[in-house]
């Protein structure tokens, strides 16, 4: 499982076809998530899309310029947060009164809106957050893992 | 209901187990695993199926007693399984990365110290 | 304050948000993950105990659909939680030992890093076995399995830096990922036959009408949920993750984990099947039961390690509680129940045991321990009350629960006539004389006996872990004498739910739906003890005690100071003497002390070695080999 240390060269062509697909990847992502609950797609979905700018840019770049431009830590804390929020807004029915996970934001909007059906657009912007942190976090470990694999592991015995 | 989707998911399973049974590479029986999951999730999205049915996106003046759509729940159900399907194989891999590292070698004859 | 019915979901999403809170605040000081934790755990106890007054005592049967979507016109189109006194019974257990184990790792985890890891992961195993018992809906159950197999698989392999533990987690998850994905082939099996995910409304579509595809759902769903259990042959991960993982989780997985898979075969075969009435299924869980107690205790009577023995254990003490259960009749039930929770004390007492042990010297290899009982004496009185509860003497709960597992698998024999109740009650008993033996060898091995010199300055452990542990002692002994109270309080009321659906159906359902789907009530039951009075008992035990410890004083003058083994000694285990000339000692070491049992049995543990091989594929093996079985039987016995 030994990389190649020409990996982290690559050629022009594979550069600036991450180049170009990069924003794409990126934008229609987003909006994927966005328009969650209007056209199929939705958190999920949509996050993935947008995580897989990860590896767009180790194609692209190789390693070391990934892991300068994506910080590792701030995708962990991220996506705790994008959790957080998504109890929280399920909590809101608790304080509003009603059941947990229950639709409180019913009249905001018409159907068809980008924002129209209720608690479940927040919770949709709060699970695509949460994955495409989450899952770019992943790839990056992974990454990152099969890296530095010339350091030998020392393993206690009994 | 699809004749060729139940037959086809119920190989896809009997060929995950038999990877999972057989085969030493341990990377193997991770592609072993992923392919029972696989299998099951179009067993699952295949019970939903309505012949002639349509999507279920409606609006709420167009739903009446007796319009005929495809089942939503099923896809909601393969829709999670796929997340937790993603999830089993990047913890998987990530200890067979591990177990490379201290063992030195994949075989999962060899990886064998805690038995009896 | 808000209505008591919302506090199951909040106890659930108070031990998440703990987690997640953990990622944010924990990276870097320790008092902060500390205090999430214990906060977190804190307030979910508190929460369920406040269930107790509304489930137990009164009856009540909370039902809960999250988002208010109630069922329209007889079909449930919402995920429902429903807490009855089943359900609420075990949340206590998961409960109680989710806090303890929290207040035992401040102090046990400190030599280790990486601890925001520990507490998230630890924090999320909680929530999701909580989630597991008060949930009344079938997905969502498969939901909270796969979250507590994941969490447990990152748990076991936890130190990586010893010997095993990854190895460890590898095949967990191999075996694990094969029962979720068993148990989400049957509840994909069972939403195509009944179209609806929800227990109470499968429990009334489902019963009496077994066509094929639902027997091969409920042969699935069975041997997935078999494998959360950890019976045999599915056991194998389970011996290897209780070893590696610390101490503090391993008493978390066998006091909670192995909970959860007993809850949901009772959950299956009781109240959503209810096919607890036909004899083929109640022979199929009684032969598993037995089965399992009489490979895990043997395997435990070949084992060097201390966590291993005791992984073993309990093993075959969940082999009773299968047993038990799977009588179907109400006696078999509430002796199942019980033994379950005094299982998830004693056992749990002595893996937190086990853990001071390894703190208080780096190893738990059984031929290096001996002789701990001079330096660690408060450890040792709770292990040998933990020992004497798990064999079965009175007046410890030990003896209470397996009294009344040999009374209800006799009285089923009587009643049935099989002949194969009759030699699962000698097996139970048999198992348990096996059990008592393998504790003597442990306590000899480890406690008493001779000092090797290289612990010769061990301590005892701070007090922060000695609480747990006097805690569950006490209880312990509290629950052997007052066993009738146990069992009015929380015994009686898991168990008459449980054999009483139509209450579970109609609270979630609306009135009248288990009526019309033909559900009967059966009367309450009550438990009849055989008659033994456990506070004389505990006087003879008192008095016995005292007479032993005043010989001992008494004939300290006379007795030789037995010193630490010299450092040139070639096996340093020389104190245990058989016989022959005193002036040669035995080459026996205080872990063999069944030498000659096991020189007797050599073919069977010559066979059990093989079988334990080590590689993932026999392992997986066993499972697929298992549920084909397990297919066919009901194929060909259940109608």
């Amino acid at each position: 499982m030994k990389l190649k240390d020409g990996i982290k060269e690559t050629n022009v062509v594979v550069k600036s076809g991450a180049d170009m697909i990069l924003p794409f990847a990126l934008v229609f992502g987003l909006y994927v998530i966005l328009f969650g609950t209007v056209s199929p797609g939705g958190g999920f979905q949509g996050g993935v899309m947008v995580a897989s700018a990860c590896l767009l840019l180790y194609l692209g770049y190789g390693y070391k310029a990934t892991a300068n431009m994506i910080n590792r830590e701030v995708l962990e804390v991220n996506e705790a947060l994008g959790a957080i929020i998504y109890v929280l807004l399920a909590a809101c029915g608790l304080f509003m009164g009603a059941r947990f996970c229950q639709n409180v934001f019913t009249d905001i909007g018409k159907v068809g809106d980008l924002i129209s059906a209720g608690t479940v657009t927040f919770m949709s912007f709060a699970v695509g957050y949460k994955v495409l942190t989450g899952v770019g976090f992943l790839l990056l470990l992974m990454l990152y893992l099969l890296g530095d694999d010339d350091e030998e592991e020392e393993v206690e015995e009994e | 209901m699809i004749i060729v989707n139940y037959i086809a998911s119920v190989v896809l399973i009997a060929l995950g187990f038999y990877v999972i049974v057989s085969k030493k590479h341990l990377i193997k029986i991770v592609i072993g695993m992923s392919i029972v999951d696989y299998g099951i999730n179009l067993f699952i999205v295949s019970t939903g199926f309505n012949e002639g049915g349509t999507a279920p996106i409606y609006k709420m003046s167009e739903f009446f007693r007796g319009s005929y759509f495809v089942d939503p729940v099923p896809q909601a159900l393969t829709l999670t399984s796929i997340v937790i399907g993603a999830c089993v194989d990047a913890m998987a891999l990530s200890l067979v990365i591990k177990l490379y590292k201290q063992y030195h070698t994949a075989d999962s004859d060899e990886i064998r110290r805690l038995r009896g | 304050m808000m209505s008591y019915i919302h506090f199951p979901v909040i106890a659930m999403m108070t031990l998440f948000l703990g987690a997640f809170l953990t990622v944010v605040f924990g990276r870097k000081s320790q008092a902060v993950r500390v205090f999430l934790a214990l906060l977190s755990s804190g307030i979910a106890f508190c929460l369920i105990c406040a269930l107790i007054k509304p489930v137990l005592i009164d009856g009540e049967v909370i039902s809960y659909w999250m988002g208010n979507w109630s069922p329209v016109e007889g079909y449930a189109i919402g995920i429902g939680y429903e807490v009855d006194a089943l359900g609420l019974f075990f949340a206590l257990i998961t409960v109680f030992t989710v806090l303890l184990s929290c207040v035992y790792s401040i102090r046990y985890m400190e030599r280790d890093s990486s601890l925001d890891f520990y507490y998230v992961l630890f924090l999320m195993l909680s929530g999701s076995v909580l989630g597991l018992v008060l949930t009344g809906d079938v997905f969502n159950m498969f939901i909270m399995i796969e979250i507590m197999t994941f969490t447990s698989v990152g748990l076991a392999a936890f130190r990586n830096n010893r010997a095993g533990s990854v190895e460890a987690g590898f095949k967990y998850l191999v075996i694990g990922s094969l029962g979720s994905s068993m148990t989400l082939f049957g509840v994909a099996i069972l939403y195509g036959n009944c179209h609806t995910l929800n227990m109470a409304q499968l429990s009334s579509i489902l019963a009496g009408k077994l066509t094929p595809s639902t027997v091969m759902a409920f042969a699935l769903m069975f041997t997935g949920l078999a494998v959360k259990s950890y019976i045999v042959p599915f056991h194998t991960p389970a011996a290897d993750a209780y070893t590696t993982a610390p101490a503090s989780i391993s008493m978390v997985f066998s006091g909670m984990v192995n909970k959860a898979g007993v809850y949901g075969m009772i959950r299956l075969t009781y109240m959503i099947f209810r096919a607890m009435d036909k004899s083929s299924v109640q022979l199929l869980m009684v032969i598993f039961g037995v089965i399992t107690m009489f490979v895990g205790v043997t395997m435990a009577l070949a084992q060097h390690d201390f966590k291993r023995l005791l992984a073993f254990h309990s093993i075959s003490q969940i082999g009773y509680v299968i047993t038990a259960a799977g009588l179907g009749s109400a006696l078999g039930l509430t002796a199942g129940l019980f033994h379950a929770m005094n299982h998830t004390l004693f056992k749990g007492l002595l893996f937190l045991c086990a853990g001071a042990v390894f703190y208080a010297t780096g190893t738990t290899n059984l031929d290096r321990l001996g002789g701990l009982s001079k330096k660690m004496p408060k450890t040792t009185i709770c292990f040998l009350i933990g020992a004497f509860s798990i064999s079965g003497l009175p007046p410890f709960n030990g003896f209470a629960s397996k009294w009344l597992v040999y009374q209800a698998v006799y009285e089923k024999a009587v009643t049935s006539g099989n002949i194969f109740y009759a030699f699962a009650t000698v097996a139970a008993v048999v198992v348990s004389v096996m059990t008592l033996a393998s504790f003597i060898k442990v306590t000899q091995a480890v406690f008493f006996g001779q000092l090797p010199a290289a612990l010769e300055d061990t301590r005892e452990v701070p007090a922060l872990m000695r609480l747990p542990m006097w805690i569950m002692s006490c209880l312990c002994v509290l629950t052997g004498v007052f066993y009738d109270q146990v069992s009015k309080w929380l015994l009686m009321p898991a168990a008459n739910a449980t054999l009483n659906v139509s209450d579970y159906i109609d609270k979630m359902m609306g009135e009248g739906y288990a009526a019309g789907a033909g559900v009967v009530n059966i009367p309450a039951f009550a438990p009849r003890f055989s008659f033994w009075n456990p506070v004389l008992w505990l006087l003879l035990f008192v008095i016995v005690l005292a007479a032993f410890c005043l010989a001992i004083i008494g004939s300290k003058g006379d007795r030789a100071q037995i010193s630490a083994a010299p450092e040139d000694a070639v096996d340093g285990k020389y104190a245990t003497f058989f016989s022959g000339e005193k002036s040669l000692p035995s080459h026996v070491s205080g872990s063999d002390l069944f030498w000659g049992f096991k020189k007797n049995w050599k073919g069977y543990f010559k066979v059990m070695d093989d079988i334990h091989s080590g590689r993932v594929n026999d392992y997986a093996l066993y499972v697929v080999a298992a549920a084909a079985l397990v297919t066919v039987f009901m194929f060909g016995f259940v109608r």
